[in-house]
């Protein structure tokens, strides 16, 4: 069975329960690598507890390097909170700070967490839909009734729909939720796939069947885009 | 930007409940330009019971503001009885099933009933058109092959949300 097989259509991926013992072995359960994997642990969780977070550092790892001004219009921050979650999240080492150069620009690289065993997998894109809970009030009604795992299905979910290989009906049943706010939570997350399609380099991870057939607005016709960074093709 | 509106005033428009989502909240411009573009036409969208279901979560509220503002009605289309309609169900059903490569017993029985409920609704009024809109383009294909296989094509009319109101969508969409 491949990795695609396994992927349900609600967005989990089928597990063999409970997993096979060889999956950690002397070398990864070693206290010294244990350790040394800690702080990125600490940081994702900081970042799946802290949407208003998850935002900025999303915004600098799609669009930098920017400097913090233009994170305050891009996310229509104060001066006071921008400076207090770069702070935050260079101290996490999620952002790179370079103070060479005046105003400071910032970097960050993507992260990606894949655990098959459980399911989880975490991407800039899932970390965008979460953060979306910040300026979007349907997608805060869905993470205060349902949670983030059912966001991170309904995102899978609304990937397939986009790529029409789903109904937004079929979405309600798969994920258990109402019909129409499955409706509902598909239109919401559309931001996250219209532009993780293009930003996020793993985005393939968490649609591996469908990366390259959604129908969504393209990145140029959507008007208020944050400026892109000249980045080489 | 000028686009031409395919519905007229002698139409009756179906509306699947998942419009009301693609064009957002009432604060949204989509869905104010949606609200124009049935208003222009001098039609009130038909929301038939069975596909809108309950009005009770706060997710609702996009189709009580129309509800309340008269642009938009829910009406109690009677089941496919006639056997073009119950055929038109069947068709949509193995379209969906074609389509998401799922099998038709998981192909929701909703998605697949508005293709019935339209041909119907022609057999009951002997309406000269009917237009369908659904944003959901697996559900739509459904309903297009069903209306193109029962010979209704010049009667039946179906629609995403973009032949109404246009492809524009970057005036809405906040990114992050």
């Amino acid at each position: 069975m491949t990795a695609d097989d396994r992927i349900r259509s609600d967005g989990g991926i089928d597990a063999l329960d409970p997993p096979p013992t060889d999956i950690m072995d002397e070398e990864t359960l070693d206290p010294e690598a244990l350790a040394q994997n800690a702080p990125k642990l600490e940081t994702v969780v900081q970042l799946l507890n802290q949407p208003a977070l998850a935002r900025v550092y999303v915004y600098v790892c799609y669009w930098g390097p920017v400097s913090p001004p233009e994170i305050m219009d891009g996310l229509e921050l104060s001066k006071s909170t921008t400076y207090e979650y770069i702070d935050q999240l260079v101290d996490l080492g999620l952002v790179d700070r370079d103070d060479s150069i005046r105003p400071q620009q910032l970097t960050a690289d993507p992260i990606i967490i894949v655990e098959q065993y459980v399911p989880i997998v975490i991407t800039p894109t899932v970390l965008h839909a979460l953060a979306l809970q910040e300026v979007d009030e349907d997608v805060e009604y869905f993470m205060d009734r349902y949670g983030t795992g059912k966001l991170i299905a309904a995102l899978r979910g609304a990937g397939l729909h986009f790529a029409g290989k789903t109904t937004q009906r079929m979405v309600a049943t798969d994920i258990d939720v109402r019909e129409t706010e499955a409706m509902m939570i598909i239109y919401a997350l559309e931001p996250a796939l219209t532009v993780g399609r293009t930003h996020d380099p793993f985005f393939e991870h968490l649609f591996p069947d469908v990366h390259d057939q959604m129908d969504l607005s393209s990145l140029d016709e959507v008007d208020g885009a944050p400026a892109e960074s000249d980045s080489p093709e | 930007m000028s686009r031409s509106n395919p519905l007229s005033s002698e139409q009756d428009v179906l509306v699947d409940a998942n419009i009301f989502f693609a064009i957002g909240h009432p604060s949204n411009p989509k869905y104010a330009r949606f609200r124009s573009a049935i208003r222009n036409a001098g039609v009130v969208c038909k929301l038939p019971q069975r596909v809108i279901g309950e009005l009770g979560g706060s997710e609702m509220d996009r189709v009580r503001t129309a509800l309340d503002e008269g642009w938009a009605e829910i009406i109690d289309a009677p089941s496919p009885a006639d056997g073009d309609a119950v055929a038109a169900s069947d068709i949509a059903t193995r379209t969906i099933a074609n389509e998401t490569g799922k099998p038709e017993h998981e192909v929701e029985k909703t998605d697949a009933i508005l293709a019935g409920l339209a041909i119907q609704y022609v057999r009951d009024r002997s309406t000269e058109r009917v237009v369908v809109l659904t944003d959901d383009k697996p559900a739509r294909k459904g309903i297009e092959n069903a209306v193109t296989a029962q010979g209704y094509t010049d009667v039946i009319f179906v629609y995403g949300l973009t032949a109404i109101i246009g492809d524009d969508s970057g005036d809405s969409m906040r990114l992050i």
